[in-house]
């Protein structure tokens, strides 16, 4: 091979994104420069989570990947793929989420420095509870759930919960103690963060009660500096492509995490009355992303639609 | 630049005198600029500088420093001794073993080793010479009962360790505690038998009447008393680890007020060593971090996995080889960096081989202390030197026998029966 | 001229140490309290104090900072002296002002790349999750802290200013 892209990881090798998503990422790109390219994913991470954007855009590596959320002020446009009731797969959604970034978002540079190779959010998000109901919706008035960042603090303030927040290693203790009631997770995290025997209820709602959003990048420079070939042969698995991928993944790993907590874990459906309710309690986070939008000089009416639209037409193929 | 090379240059700087933290960022800068170029070397120096402190986590370093500080400044620290004393005073060695049980208790209420070390050297030290222990013996059951320091809960160490591997803080206290306590019955042992190796005589004390031995342990009721606050209070939930150190601080505020030691000078100074020791920690564990960036780049930790595939040795073998590890560096690091700098290494490959990952801390952080108190060097005597400069290290080192051997007992022990470590832990 | 010199050195030593005392005290103490306030909140009255753990993160920060400059003015950072224990006279200076050199470009170094990290973040307005706190300022005040005991820390040399006694307040 003649080019070897270092990639910096900071999940475990076991996590969905690296097992389902970057490893066969690196897999089709070999194969598609036909064995020129090779993917070193590094042994140990080189900083905590939310150094990585940035260790990519300096070039401290060549490739890696995390969370929007986890560098807040810097990505506020991609917050649109995080907010409530948008879609019922990963699938739909990051496939979607690419088109709309390609289309709108890319415009505003928020990833200057890097070259964007997928955008990608995980499945519909859910509170879980320990021994808390989660219906009526008055009931979690004032319960103890731990956030997962901008988002999901602005729902829990929305929903009249007090957030706790840790890192989401610490989720076990926080909940095992009772320090807090509850969590915002994907079905996926439950029994990766091993929360299957803690918590018992879910509240459900059509579309997801919240999303995280995730990037997948490359070094601007590195990029650059390859041929043609070689760059073609990354665009090919990179994008739409990688985004579909990254969310058939989400959408197996959250399949297999249902299997384990389908039984023991009580799923609620919210009633109509109480859609309606979090509607107009969520309201305000979707006035403060449309300000948020105005201010990067996009139309967050315009870009809601299209990214509406498209996760329909994805979830009709 | 390969990392033997850099491996290389890291010992000539720190042999030279170069403070640890800095010679490590030098070395880490140099070799990751000769792998990916200036650019990224030096933007990633910002980062790691920046970035990897401000961790919620890692606010427990100078809370639990801290707590251990304000317990010296409460006066309770002493009572410990004394307490420990009153009761043992009158046994062969008595006063040695005070000083073991008295390390025991303070490094209930303190996290970290050198300070537990230089604490019961000011306060135990001068007693045992007073009755005539030899230094050989005063000096090493010191610098051993302080290796306790990192293993009872709290420790500094502990939460890096579970930092770095994403493991739950509570449970690795826990899993200290076991093997703590048997630290400090193992270099009970240690004190009797250096009576004998070197044939010491020494003049044991009358025995206090049952009333002033019980009178004496009013100060350990104190320090028991923010012991299970802080323990207790991860047992049952009440807070986290984390949240354990702030909680463990104020208890100790609210201590030494109790006490009527609470003033504003002793309290300020008590405030700003604790914030030096702090920074000094820091610019290590950010030495460690960015030097541990060129190790991940130059591709040492896949040399040492193919060693050990191309050997086909087995677990014991492994873990036996780990340890020997932990001796060289000992040699040169203190525990921070030797941790930072070896678990990201280790951890994967050593639960790949089916060990339990909160087993694995105990077990490192046994194996760190043992390296402080092996020759040639050591941190815990390089601790008790600045305390009684006067010691030769060679005395010392000669004292340190026995509880090395004890030491080595309790390693074998950890590895026979996991459940030393882990059977607290488990039942959380 | 030399030893007039000295004694300015020595003087602003003695300032400098009671300010950081002062400042990482004030810290250490909040740094208590916003752990305890936040529990307690939790408990007694189910509201935990908002931004707890970004108080803490920052506070952390400004404590390893601050009490950097009173570290290098004690030279207190950890070092081997297995082999440089036996120096004596000129060698044992040579040795400690090499050894302050180091600490020094490093530092400065470190500096600089603080302040521009700081600029990174301030160019994508990055600031923390609940408290909208901007996080640029905050590198870059870090930046000239590393900076101040950079030069600090090479003045030491320069001058070759024995080693303090790294006593207390
Ligand atoms: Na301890
Ligand atoms: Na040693």
């Amino acid at each position: 091979q003649e080019t070897v892209l270092r990639m910096s990881n900071w999940l475990p090798p076991s996590h969905p994104i690296v097992r389902d998503m970057m490893i066969p990422w690196a897999e089709k790109l070999k194969e598609a420069s036909a064995g020129r390219i090779e993917v070193q994913i590094l042994d140990a991470p080189l900083g905590p989570p939310p150094a990585h954007f940035d260790l990519a855009a300096n070039g401290a590596v060549d490739l890696t990947f995390g969370v929007h959320g986890y560098t807040p002020g810097r990505f506020t446009l991609t917050e649109i793929a995080e907010m409530p009731f948008l879609a019922d797969t990963s699938e739909s959604l990051s496939v979607a989420f690419w088109r709309v970034f390609e289309s709108d978002l890319a415009q505003a540079e928020e990833h200057r420095g890097t070259k964007v190779l997928g955008v990608f959010g995980h499945g519909p998000g859910l509170l879980f509870t320990k021994g808390k109901p989660v219906s009526p919706l008055s009931d979690l008035s004032g319960a103890k759930i731990r956030v997962a960042g901008n988002i999901t603090n602005k729902l829990a303030e929305a929903m009249d919960m007090v957030s706790i927040q840790a890192p989401s290693p610490q989720s076990y203790e926080i909940l095992s103690g009772g320090i807090a009631d509850g969590i915002f997770f994907p079905v996926e995290s439950v029994p990766f963060f091993k929360l299957e025997t803690l918590v018992d209820k879910a509240l459900r709602v059509p579309g997801g009660l919240y999303n995280v959003s995730f990037f997948f990048v490359m070094n601007k420079a590195k990029f650059d500096s390859l041929s043609d070939e070689d760059k073609a042969a990354i665009e090919e698995v990179s994008g739409e492509a990688f985004s579909r991928m990254a969310g058939q993944a989400w959408d197996a790993a959250d399949a297999a995490g249902m299997d384990v907590i389908g039984s023991t874990v009580d799923f609620h459906d919210a009633t109509e009355e109480e859609l309606a309710t979090l509607r107009e309690k969520t309201q305000p986070m979707f006035d403060d992303l449309a300000k948020a939008y105005e201010a990067k000089g996009l139309d967050f009416e315009v870009v809601m639609g299209k990214l509406k639209d498209e996760i329909k037409a994805v979830a009709a193929e | 630049m390969a990392w033997p090379i850099g491996m290389a240059l890291l010992l000539a700087l720190i042999f030279a005198g170069v403070p640890i933290a800095f010679a490590m960022t030098a070395v880490g800068l140099i070799g990751v600029v000769s792998i990916v170029g200036w650019h990224p070397a030096l933007a990633m120096l910002g980062q790691v500088f920046f970035d990897s402190g401000r961790s919620y986590t890692l606010s427990v370093v100078p809370l639990f420093l801290l707590m251990g500080n304000l317990v010296v400044q409460s006066g309770v620290a002493g009572d410990l001794y004394a307490a420990a004393n009153a009761w043992l005073r009158h046994r062969k060695g008595g006063l040695a073993m005070a000083t073991i049980v008295a390390c025991g208790g303070f490094s209930s209420v303190c996290g970290s080793s050198l300070a537990t070390t230089a604490t019961m050297a000011r306060i135990s030290l001068p007693a045992m010479r007073k009755y005539g222990y030899s230094d050989r013996l005063a000096a090493s059951s010191i610098a051993a009962g302080g290796t306790l320091g990192i293993l009872i809960p709290p420790s500094v160490i502990l939460v890096i360790y579970g930092i770095l591997t994403q493991q739950n803080i509570g449970k690795l206290f826990l899993a200290g505690l076991l093997p703590g306590l048997i630290g400090v019955i193992g270099y009970m042992i240690a004190v009797r038998l250096s009576l004998v190796v070197y044939s010491e005589h020494l003049e044991t004390q009358p025995k206090l009447p049952l009333i002033d031995r019980i009178r004496a342990l009013r100060g350990v009721v104190w320090a028991l008393a923010l012991f299970v606050f802080v323990l207790g209070g991860i047992y049952m939930g009440v807070f986290t680890a984390t949240e354990a150190a702030g909680m463990g601080a104020g208890g100790a505020f609210l201590l030494t007020f109790m006490r009527g030691r609470l003033t504003l000078r002793a309290t300020l100074s008590t405030l700003f060593d604790t914030a030096k020791t702090t920074a000094v920690m820091f610019f290590i564990l950010f030495g460690a971090l960015y030097f541990l960036n060129y190790v991940n780049f130059s591709g040492l930790t896949g040399d040492l996995r193919n060693w050990i595939n191309a050997f086909g040795v087995g677990p014991y073998p492994v873990i036996f080889m780990i340890v020997l590890i932990y001796l060289v560096l000992g040699c040169l690091l203190e525990s921070i960096s030797m941790i930072t700098l070896t678990v990201p290494i280790l951890f994967p490959i050593v639960t790949g081989l089916g060990f339990d990952p909160i087993w694995f801390g105990i077990f490192v952080v046994i194996a760190t202390e043992l390296s402080f108190i092996t020759p040639p060097i050591g941190m815990n005597v390089f601790v008790m030197r600045t305390v009684a400069p006067d010691i030769p290290l060679e005395r010392i080192f000669a004292g340190i026998l026995p509880f090395v051997a004890l030491d080595v007992v309790r390693l074998a022990l950890l590895i026979a029966l996991p459940a030393m470590a882990l059977l607290i832990p488990n039942s959380m | 001229m030399a030893a007039s010199s000295e004694r300015i050195a020595m003087r602003a030593r003695r300032w400098l140490r009671l300010a950081t005392a002062v400042l990482c005290g004030a810290f250490l103490v909040a740094l208590t309290l916003v752990t305890v306030v936040d529990v307690i909140g939790r408990y007694l009255l189910s509201s935990p104090l908002p931004g707890a753990a970004e108080y803490t993160e920052i506070l952390l920060m400004a404590i390893v900072f601050v009490g950097l400059p009173a570290v290098c003015l004690d030279d207190g950072h950890v070092s081997v002296d297995l082999l440089t224990a036996g120096l004596k006279g000129v060698a044992e200076r040579i040795q400690l002002n090499l050894a302050r050199l180091v600490v020094a470009v490093v530092l400065g170094l470190v500096s600089w790349q603080l302040w521009n990290h700081g600029a990174q973040l301030d160019s994508y307005n990055e600031v923390t999750v609940y408290l909208r706190a901007p996080l640029g300022p905050f590198a870059k005040a870090t930046a000239v802290i590393a900076g101040v005991c950079a030069v600090v820390t090479f003045v030491m040399a320069v001058l070759r200013l024995p080693k303090s006694d790294g006593g207390g307040v």
